[in-house]
């Protein structure tokens, strides 16, 4: 017992190392400049928080780069460790954590509770926000990580969404959320109704102009204001 | 009786415009599920000359192959269980494109690691659509195999629910069930725009507060109801009709959270699980419905496939479907209506009724009694399992591969956890005394309910039913007989042992004048063919996933 929660305090300790020293790789070598955005969030390069990627394909793209863009191999320019570092950092934010966070789920106060009750409830269908959003080991990553929660209802009915474009493919405009721009390929979500759609489109047909009529304020009308504050709650005690 | 049937036939082709002769263009052939191909090159008088084209190995052999291969102008569309999509040139097997899903993340909640399954995908709109374990839709572009679009239905984290079944593209729309009847789930059907995948409709099976239908669960049940439609539906153009079988209620085994105790179950009781049902395919609104099994204790699953065909009863033309329940119990319905028309018992070994009324109501219910192990026949695993029969409108029979196997249930009370596992009992498989096989190829006539021939055979069968207007018959075994019958007289005409057993399903189609018959092999040791390993210990079925095309050796007549 005694020897096993050492262990554990010894394991928890090299993780809690790795997690730190995975973000300021990260930070180093990935958000910089025209590239990934601070927590892979995307900006220049693709977005790679919440896309889904397993540790394989990042481990793969990290080292060997992506021919035909301007990601680089990071072989011979990080270390073994580093290297390993920022893999599992990459892949905590596509859920890594998210997934253990959903098979030891945390006590939850009863607000908070209820929030996550909320939040996840499959009555109100795709009106509910885990639709877009992933927290506390549920929900479908659309939206990147939460990190910033608005402080009460008022605040997250007024929350801008600056990401939110206006595309337009083939005569036909819509809300589009952007996660990647390759050679021949844009990604983006169709923001049109929930669920949103990830779709696929040749650049030529794709354009797109800043801001958009979409606000988060219509899609979360399955909700009242007494909803909207556990829900708060639920999203600051799992941040 | 021949001319019959030929009227039959082309009263119901009629209604389609002709399906495309050559193709294979639906999970069941064409959206009447008859698993029959209109094409004779192939018939009782060559068949003993058939002999293999050509073989593909799919390279993922871990889950074996199960899916229903579509073809469509020369190309055929194949997936596999870890959803890999390629497309071949069907007349040589010749790569057009290959596509991998990436694998979700190991260890999902909810998305059963040892439930690797896929059952098919469906075209149209110049997409290839399938579903996934984790719940998301994907289209494929038909010519390149690169991904147009994919959106998530539904969180296998929180639902434990994924998509095993094949898709159906009606209009512009393409549906999709899901499996999670088995887990504290609403089971629903969703509808998505081909072009966008937006949304467009969706139905749940247990109606919410305030619909009809809602009053005959009981409390707050039918939030994890069950009723999950895993199958593939069938498509009426002429009346804009989908019928769609639904899955058992949940829990399985255990009624007391859903039924209110001393409920009159002679009337419909948790709708509409285990129940056949049609829904306007414009927008999801549902026309009509018809339980089979009002409150199922037994896992008697109705999310069968549902033959529509036309056929005259009591001397009058009626538009009619055709449905079993994994009971075994056969259903004929008036698809204008919903109206019962007649039912027939498939298996011969059944212990869960004594019988049924004239009006197709149950009689003699025989319930798992709670925390009492008892042995109830037919087995969880089906009269028929998932794999589908088949219809002729030659011969007007039905074709399908009957099991005869118990299982012991031991329900218990466990309440119910989203998104949990919520069966309620333990069901080992066993085998009936007294018998020395333990299934049969049937064929029926479904108007008559009289069965026409039987062919048995002494382990299970679990691969669907092709038929032809070669007047053959076609299915494969868990020893990895490929077999060809005769329609009429169920007489064996031709076998070839391809290897690996059977528990998928045969095709047909036709490119340059040619017909090839296709089945996919390797068998499936999950689930179904888990407890058949069990109950034949002595066996050894062999795994694979290669699909394995026939045809003519040149100059045959």
């Amino acid at each position: 017992m005694i020897r096993s929660l050492v262990l554990s305090m010894v394991v928890c300790g090299i993780a809690n190392a790795q997690a730190v020293r995975g973000e300021q790789v990260f930070v180093q070598s990935c958000s910089t400049g025209y590239c990934h955005g601070s927590r892979g969030v995307g900006a220049g390069a693709p977005r790679l928080a919440a896309r889904g990627f397993d540790q394989n394909s990042i481990r793969a793209t990290i080292t060997n780069g992506v021919t035909g863009t301007s990601m680089p191999s990071f072989a011979k320019s990080l270390s073994r460790t580093d290297l390993a570092a920022v893999v599992n950092y990459v892949s905590a934010l596509n859920g890594a954590t998210a997934t253990a966070a959903a098979t030891a789920p945390v006590k939850l106060a009863p607000q908070a509770a209820r929030g996550k009750a909320l939040f996840s409830d499959a009555v109100k269908s795709f009106g509910r926000c885990a639709t877009c959003h992933e927290a506390g080991g549920l929900g479908i990553a659309v939206a990147p990580p939460i990190h910033d929660v608005p402080l009460n209802a008022a605040a997250l009915k007024a929350l801008k969404t600056p990401r939110v474009v206006t595309a337009t493919i083939a005569g036909e405009s819509m809300p589009a959320l952007v996660v990647a721009k390759k050679t021949g390929t844009i990604t983006f979500y169709d923001l049109t109704m929930p669920p949103p759609v990830l779709r696929t489109e040749p650049p030529a047909e794709f354009t797109s102009r800043e801001e958009s009529t979409w606000k988060h304020s219509d899609v979360i009308g399955a909700y009242s204001d007494a909803d909207l504050t556990p829900i708060l709650t639920f999203l600051r005690a799992v941040k | 009786m021949r001319t019959l049937a030929f009227l039959a036939c082309t009263a119901a082709f009629a209604q389609t415009g002709a399906p495309a002769l050559n193709d294979w263009s639906s999970y069941g052939g064409t959206q009447y599920s008859w698993r029959y191909s209109a094409l004779n090159q192939i018939n009782t008088q060559n068949i003993k000359q058939l002999a293999p084209a050509w073989l593909f190995q799919t390279g993922d052999y871990a889950e074996n192959l199960h899916s229903t291969p579509i073809v469509q102008n020369g190309v055929m569309y194949l997936i596999t269980a870890r959803l890999q999509v390629f497309a071949l040139d069907a007349t040589n097997g010749k790569v057009i494109w290959h596509y991998r899903y990436p694998s979700p993340a190991a260890g999902l909640p909810g998305t059963h690691a040892d439930f690797i399954q896929n059952r098919g995908v469906a075209i149209g709109d110049g997409k290839v659509f399938f579903g996934t374990k984790d719940n998301f839709m994907v289209a494929l572009d038909q010519r390149t195999g690169k991904e147009v679009w994919k959106v998530s239905i539904d969180d296998p984290k929180q639902c434990g629910c994924n998509i095993t079944g094949a898709p159906l593209v009606v209009k512009d729309k393409v549906i999709i069930g899901g499996n999670g009847g088995d887990q504290a789930h609403r089971g629903y059907l969703t509808a998505l725009s081909t072009k966008t995948g937006r949304v467009a409709w969706r139905w749940y099976v247990v109606p919410g507060p305030g619909e009809p239908g809602n009053d005959t669960w009981k409390g707050d049940s039918w939030r994890y109801g069950g009723g999950s439609p895993w199958l593939t539906g069938s498509y009426d153009p002429e009346l804009n009709l989908l019928y769609w079988g639904t899955g058992n209620a949940a829990a399985d085994f255990y009624d007391g959270d859903r039924v209110v105790a001393g409920a009159n179950k002679g009337a419909p009781t948790n709708l509409y699980t285990a129940s056949v049902v049609a829904l306007d395919a414009d927008t999801g609104k549902l026309r009509w419905h018809y339980q089979e099994v009002p409150d199922d204790v037994w896992d008697y699953d109705a999310a069968y496939e549902v033959l529509l065909m036309d056929r005259e009863i009591r001397g009058q033309m009626r538009k009619i479907l055709v449905h079993m329940n994994k009971s075994g119990l056969t259903f004929v319905l008036d698809r204008v209506t919903g109206q019962y028309l007649s039912a027939f018992m498939v298996p011969e070994v059944y212990n869960w009724i004594t019988g049924f009324t004239e009006d197709g109501k149950l009689v003699g219910r025989n319930e798992p009694v709670l925390g009492q192990k008892g042995n109830f026949c037919p087995s969880t695993a089906g009269a028929k399992s998932w794999n589908s029969m088949a219809y002729s409108p030659r011969t007007g029979f039905i074709y399908t591969p009957t099991n005869e196997t118990c299982n012991d249930i031991t329900s218990n009370a466990t309440p119910a956890s989203e998104g949990k596992f919520y069966m309620n009992g333990e069901f080992p498989m066993t085998l009936p005394p007294g018998r020395t096989t333990y299934s049969h190829v049937d064929a029926f006539d479904p108007v008559t309910g009289k069965r026409m021939w039987s062919m048995p055979y002494r382990l299970m069968l679990l691969s669907s039913m092709l038929t032809t207007a070669g007047d053959l018959v076609f299915t494969g075994d868990p020893e990895g007989n490929f077999f060809a019958l005769d329609a009429r007289s169920g007489n064996k005409l031709w076998n070839f042992q391809t290897g690996a057993g059977h528990r998928g399903a045969a095709i047909s189609y036709s490119v340059n004048g040619k017909q090839y018959i296709a089945t996919t092999t390797g068998w499936h040791q999950t689930v179904v063919g888990g407890a058949v390993a069990r109950i034949f210990p002595e066996e050894e079925f062999r795994l694979g996933s290669t699909l394995v095309v026939f045809a003519l050796p040149e100059g045959t007549r």
